[in-house]
């Protein structure tokens, strides 16, 4: 399996974390929303895997490219 | 993307999904009609919603008119990501139906505009009067909590707090302002985004000054407005660029001294020559990589580019590097850089003495129902706007 780290595209602030480290994922799942200048903005994965790890909660700022999430892709 | 095996997928995942949402069940809420977008690039679907009771610091909103915008069409598509489903529209004017238990700024009857610039009142943004800029959850209902939009006992993502293609909207009561009842609603609406976004950029992102060159790149509503509003702040030549004759000519109605149909192909070297080189300001109100980068291209020594348009998540903008020697300045505006509390009433204001032209904005009124036509109307770049008129 290979370690494939999720980006947020924009700046935000996490309102709401979508799924628990441990859980499958596959591609396009939403992973956490983004609350950024009034607008709900998803960040899904690209493809399927296991969610590794998180490095943001709910209420954290984030920043454009900053990695939120690790998982560990289905091979 | 495709949207659709995404759909599926969430309706296969939604018994796991629903253990993070731990709200309380359902309130029974009011039943309204509002038009749905379930999955990017398709129709949005009349159907029934539920509305939540209002909260404290909320207020419910029955639409009188709402526009159908431009910036609906970037969320309809994913250019601009958004959770679904989503109730679109962000851009009304309606009446109060009834408020919550810390409400005082309106009572039920009062006639209000909408503003997707909900602040906080509190924030380092707002206390510095940059109030557009909040960015502050708490306007917003939090994750734990019941949705404010629900359909079947599933949340319906508001969108920009607002969602105004409905019946009723449930918003902080930071998301409207109040206005005097003589003011036509239809025209209102039009102040609740485009108007307050183009005029806005004019009068406090960029500061125009009396006696400047303008050029605004993009006469659609927001472009219109801000032609109108640069003509309103005195600038001495006002030039309009667009595709579309019939546009270029109701921007002269608004104010615009020059146009140039940029179909020609060199609208940069014609702004240029026109202002005898270059502009003191311009604005760019498409939202494309390459009219922000003309937006820069047409200013003389000194001048400030302003990009209006919402420009697609993940595109660069690239600028040539030595016009930074002539001091020439690029910079976002956001709804207009707005204080919308103030600037709503001066705006209509300004309508009723004949200074903001509003009447010519709106090209077509219609139903709900006929969202969708509007929404194609726009994609075809040809029409001003389309305001829907709800039931009374």
């Amino acid at each position: 399996m290979s370690r494939l780290e999720i980006r947020s595209e924009v700046t935000g602030n996490v309102w709401k974390i979508e799924v628990s480290v441990g859980d499958h994922v596959d591609a396009e799942d939403v992973l956490l929303i983004l609350e950024s200048m009034k607008m709900e903005i998803p960040v899904e994965v690209p493809s399927g895997g296991t969610l590794t790890e998180f490095l943001v909660a709910e209420g954290d700022a984030v920043e454009e490219d900053q990695v939120v999430a690790i998982i560990e892709v289905d091979t | 993307m495709n949207m659709s095996v995404r759909f599926k997928i969430m309706i296969v995942l939604l018994p796991s999904l629903l253990v993070g949402y731990v709200y309380t069940p359902l309130q029974p809420g009011i039943t309204m009609k509002a038009a749905v977008l379930h999955e990017h690039n398709t129709p949005l679907e009349i159907e029934e919603v539920q509305v939540s009771k209002p909260g404290p610091r909320e207020v419910l909103v029955r639409p009188v008119a709402a526009g159908v915008c431009h910036s609906d069409l970037h969320f309809l598509d994913g250019s601009y990501p958004h959770m679904l489903p989503t109730i679109l529209g962000h851009e009304s004017a309606g009446i109060v139906e009834e408020v919550g238990s810390d409400v005082t700024y309106v009572s039920k009857g009062d006639h209000v505009i909408t503003c997707l610039s909900a602040f906080c009142g509190h924030c380092d943004k707002c206390l510095t009067g940059h109030l557009a800029l909040c960015q502050s959850p708490e306007v917003s209902r939090e994750a734990d909590q019941e949705p404010r939009l629900h359909q079947n006992s599933q949340p319906i993502h508001q969108f920009l707090n607002l969602s105004s293609f409905a019946e009723l909207m449930l918003i902080h009561e930071h998301a409207l302002v109040k206005i005097r009842e003589d003011m036509p609603m239809d025209r209102a609406a039009l102040i609740g985004c485009s108007t307050t976004t183009g005029v806005g950029a004019v009068f406090h992102t960029a500061k125009v000054e009396p006696g400047s060159k303008v050029a605004v790149i993009g006469c659609g509503g927001v472009g219109l407005a801000a032609i109108n509003g640069a003509a309103i702040a005195g600038a001495g030549q006002i030039i309009a660029v667009d595709m579309v004759d019939s546009k270029l000519e109701i921007a002269k109605a608004l104010g615009a001294t020059h146009t140039v149909n940029a179909s020609s192909g060199n609208a940069v070297g014609e702004v240029i020559e026109m202002t005898k080189g270059g502009c003191d300001y311009t604005f760019e109100a498409i939202g494309m990589k390459t009219t922000a980068e003309q937006s820069f291209q047409m200013l003389g020594s000194g001048g400030t580019a302003t990009v209006i348009g919402m420009i697609p998540v993940g595109t660069m903008v690239e600028l040539h590097g030595v016009d930074f020697l002539a001091e020439k300045k690029i910079q976002g505006s956001n709804m207009g850089s707005n204080r919308f509390r103030i600037d709503m009433p001066r705006f209509i204001e300004f309508y009723l003495s004949g200074k903001l032209h509003l009447d010519e904005m709106i090209s077509k009124h219609i139903k709900l129902e006929e969202v969708n036509d509007a929404l194609e109307a726009l994609k075809s770049g040809q029409e001003a706007r389309h305001v829907i008129m709800f039931d009374s």
